[in-house]
């Protein structure tokens, strides 16, 4: 509400908003000058790149302008009600875009070319790229509150969502492999998420257990600081490689460790190093944050008679949750990345398909690996950053209303 | 003897790569222990000497261009005429942060192709996001009163630049680098898979064949190379 009265005195002078007109001139440029989307009749054949114009003709091309051409007028004078409506116009382009899909999806492809398929082209990734930008640029200028901006992203999912499940991208060379495999799809998605939870879990836990000794013995700190930096500073490949020759040399010596699955080449490699790149920001966000809660805040617990295991759970250990909570999103950010590189050493997962994909040469398979990869990252990211916010800001209220 | 002494763990780690880079082929025996049944001990395709000088030079020029560019951009939307700019940029290199690095890697290929290209664009893109970001908290870090007694000095925009900003953000821009040099390292040698040649090779190499001895050769090297470069930062800041 305090925007509309920032928002009348500061009206006339309103300059142009010069990044959205950046964006819009490029959006442009992408939908006239680079294919939109390829037609290919099989998996191997390359496809024939086609523009809009080739699309949709005259009428398609001139309808799309139209809208840049509205987006421009309304950053020329960016009040807040222009703002707004651009903000509107660019979220509903973006829920359109699936829908624009299907239509073209049903007019390249006939319905008995069981093996034609559309490939996503550079004019669809540049689009939807600056699109995206324009979304976050408005809502940084409107200032959006966190609920509306939820709001905003679970509707765009939702329509991608509805577009995908409908039934009519299954023209999509995307939707064509996952289609081919959607069994081991959704094994190794499971199989991807429950490996980073299970390195998130554990890492927490010796994190946990690292920080309070080391803050018992003060001694520790340089030595275990020291080594976990040094620790995340090898290569995952290399590490993994590492791991794959000891691991492989007891799975063999101890045979009831090779019965439990422990072998060079698999899960275990992949979780042990996983978990030592995930001890470096887990252990030192749980130790700054236990370390960082004020003197005084916990003088005055035990001023209030407290015990000492009191003044732990009660008081420090919530007060330093929102910083804890950060270390958490960057391990698991951290993981769900590194896990894809685990593919390679047989441990399964998402990467698998990009990693054969890429040995396959069938780019439409290393998307299906590494497209939800990201959207996972981005997910997990935003969850986690909206929690602490939420913490701390519920923790700035506590502290005020005791001022 | 001072700069010998404050130079001895990147002079050591470095010592100790090119020791184990040209003796490895005289190691064999030590590796039959780990590896008893392979056909061939050594990884025999490049000489490990040319592999981590194609591994330096894919990372280094690729972090040269994150280095320009992401200090160039992060310089141009602190500029009074670029800072409509700046929130997006901001926004767009932390959001940027949380796409993994091997997926980046992925998605050069269907636009660029295979090979060492591919891979260095892809270093680039990735590289630049912590540059930005941290020359930007660097530049936006400086207190206030210092940027206005550089004014009131009569310093113009460009003095301030170098003589202010710059020299006060270093050790935030030098941690930036820094982190991108390694995320470079590591993903560098993943970019075998798409046909980089890098020290990721022995150990690609070495997993589709079942031989510990060339994932072991290629892993011990890529390590040294990491702590290397990393200690060298470390003296850096």
């Amino acid at each position: 509400m305090s925007n509309v009265t920032s928002d009348t005195c500061a009206l006339p002078p309103a300059a142009p908003n010069p990044v959205l007109l950046v964006l819009t001139a490029l959006a442009a440029g992408a939908i006239v000058g680079l294919p939109l989307v390829s037609v290919q009749p099989n998996r191997i054949m390359p496809g024939e790149g086609l523009t809009l114009w080739a699309l949709g003709g005259p009428m398609a091309l001139t309808g799309a302008l139209m809208v840049l051409a509205g987006l421009t007028w309304l950053a020329w004078r960016p009040t807040r009600r222009a703002l707004s409506a651009a903000l509107t116009l660019v979220g509903l382009c973006l829920a359109l875009l699936p829908w624009a899909l299907v239509v073209v999806a049903a007019a390249q492809i006939e319905p008995g070319m069981s093996s034609a398929r559309i490939g996503l082209g550079a004019g669809l990734w540049a689009l939807l790229f600056l699109l995206l930008l324009m979304l976050l640029e408005l809502i940084n200028r409107l200032a959006l509150s966190p609920l509306l901006r939820w709001g905003l992203l679970l509707g765009l999912g939702l329509s991608l969502l509805l577009a995908l499940t409908g039934g009519g991208l299954d023209g999509l060379a995307l939707m064509r492999e996952y289609h081919g495999r959607r069994a081991a799809f959704h094994a190794a998605l499971r199989y991807h998420l429950l490996l980073v939870s299970a390195v998130v879990g554990i890492s927490l836990l010796l994190a946990a257990g690292l920080a309070l000794a080391m803050r018992r013995w003060s001694g520790l700190r340089r030595g275990t600081f020291s080594v976990l930096s040094v620790l995340q500073t090898i290569p995952s490949l290399a590490l993994f490689g590492l791991l794959l020759a000891p691991l492989a040399y007891l799975a063999v010596r101890f045979t009831w460790l090779g019965d439990l699955g422990v072998r060079g080449i698999g899960w275990a490699p992949a979780l042990i190093a996983l978990v030592a790149y995930s001890l470096l920001p887990m252990t030192r966000n749980a130790f700054v944050a236990l370390d960082e809660v004020a003197a005084d805040v916990t003088d005055a617990a035990r001023g209030m008679g407290m015990s000492p295991a009191q003044v732990f759970w009660q008081v420090r250990l919530p007060l330093a949750l929102p910083v804890m909570l950060e270390g958490i999103r960057i391990t698991a950010v951290q993981a769900i990345g590194l896990a894809a590189v685990a593919a390679l050493i047989g441990a399964g997962g998402l990467g698998t398909f990009i990693f054969q994909g890429l040995g396959q040469a069938a780019m439409d398979l290393v998307l299906l690996g590494a497209l939800p990869i990201i959207l996972i990252a981005l997910l997990v990211d935003g969850l986690f950053s909206a929690l602490a916010e939420q913490l701390r800001r519920a923790q700035g209220r506590g502290e005020t209303a005791h001022a | 003897m001072s700069w010998l002494r404050r130079s001895s763990a990147p002079l050591a780690w470095a010592l100790l790569l090119v020791t184990l880079m040209l003796l490895m082929p005289r190691l064999e025996e030590g590796f039959r222990l780990i590896a008893p049944d392979a056909r061939t001990l050594i990884y025999q395709r490049d000489s490990f000497a040319s592999l981590v000088a194609n591994h330096l030079l894919v990372v280094g020029v690729a972090s040269l261009c994150a280095i320009l560019l992401g200090m160039g951009a992060a310089i141009l939307v602190t500029r009074p005429w670029g800072r409509d700019f700046l929130p997006l940029v901001s926004q767009l290199a932390s959001i940027g942060q949380t796409f993994p690095p091997v997926a980046v890697l992925a998605l050069a290929v269907p636009v660029l192709g295979f090979g060492s290209v591919p891979t260095i664009v892809a270093l680039v893109l990735y590289g630049l996001l912590p540059i930005v970001r941290n020359t930007l908290v660097g530049i936006q870090g400086i207190s206030p009163g210092v940027m206005e007694s550089a004014h009131g000095m009569g310093m113009s925009g460009r003095q301030i630049l170098w003589q202010v900003e710059l020299p006060l953000a270093r050790p935030v821009i030098l941690a930036g680098i820094r982190t991108s040099v390694t995320i470079n390292i590591a993903t560098a040698a993943i970019g075998s898979t798409i046909g980089a040649r890098t020290l990721g090779d022995p150990i690609i190499a070495g997993i589709v064949n079942g031989n510990t001895a060339f994932i072991l050769q290629g892993a011990i090297l890529i390590a040294l190379l990491a702590l290397c470069v990393d200690s060298l930062f470390e003296r850096l800041q």
